[in-house]
């Protein structure tokens, strides 16, 4: 019988360096590569766009849900009568700027109706949030 | 006078800092988002369709409601839609824009509709919805 000479054990700290090693780079890569953002109530998969206007920082965002309905914050309303809820909060707080954020199969009546509503409360421009289309 | 405390040979366990950082990994991976969004300014329009213009010097796109996009009533892909807006242009820059969206039409056409127009370096963009498209 051939005998092989046995590895002696090794020490455990030995094996855990190397995960830990790769463990510490996937985490500086998240640290690095990701954005933090706030989370929404409300998930919407945004229509695909190519022009990017930039506008960063818009203080007041609303969403449009697939089936038409309008968030501001934690309220929700028909997109008829959102005008009249959008205006009281762009007074509360004192700004002319909204973003808007449409699902893309929402209906472009229910867009259209916001914007209208924003016209009323004073609003110009809006900016409407797209994704990158491939 | 006092005992010197015996140094601790070795290194301490590694097991609470691996917990710490797998935990920090975690949270990472789970809060980040990769997602690039883009923005697209939008003048907002008058409450009224009627106060679009309607002479020679628009083009109008149709959004309809079955999900089909057309200019000037003829029917284009989405992705030919710039191309498209920019031949029934022509050279004449001095042109009006004109997207209507009919009662069904989704949010993307509009989207689509939009950036083809800006892109087209059309003098001004409207935007209306409408019940049914006079046809």
């Amino acid at each position: 019988m051939i005998e092989f000479d046995e590895e002696p054990p090794r020490r455990q700290f030995e094996t855990l360096v190397p995960l830990i090693n790769v463990v510490f780079l996937l985490l500086i890569f998240f640290l690095l590569a990701g954005t933090m953002t706030p989370a929404e109530n409300v998930a919407v998969s945004l229509p695909e766009g190519t022009l990017n206007d930039r506008e960063q920082d818009v203080p007041t965002t609303l969403i449009v849900e697939a089936d038409g309905f309008v968030w501001l914050g934690e309220r929700v309303m028909d997109a008829k009568l959102s005008g009249a809820m959008v205006e009281k909060h762009l007074k509360d707080t004192n700004t002319k700027r909204v973003a808007i954020k449409a699902d893309a199969d929402a209906p472009a009546e229910a867009v259209l109706q916001l914007m209208e509503g924003l016209r009323e409360a004073g609003v110009e421009q809006v900016t409407i949030m797209t994704e990158r289309g491939s | 006078m006092f005992d010197e405390p015996t140094r601790k040979r070795g290194m301490a366990s590694l097991t609470p800092l691996i917990d710490v950082v797998f935990l920090l990994l975690i949270f990472f991976m789970l809060t980040t988002s990769f997602l690039q969004t883009q923005s697209l300014s939008v003048v907002t329009p008058a409450p009224s369709a009627a106060d679009l213009p309607k002479d020679a010097r628009v083009v109008e796109i149709w959004l309809n409601g079955d999900g089909s996009i057309a200019i000037d009533g003829k029917p284009i892909e989405r992705a030919a839609l710039t191309q498209g807006l920019n031949a029934a242009i022509g050279e004449r820059k001095d042109i009006t824009v004109t997207i209507l969206a009919e009662r069904g039409s989704r949010t993307q056409a509009l989207v689509a509709a939009v950036e083809a127009a800006r892109q087209s370096g059309a003098k001004s963009v409207g935007t209306a919805r409408v019940e049914k498209i006079a046809k």
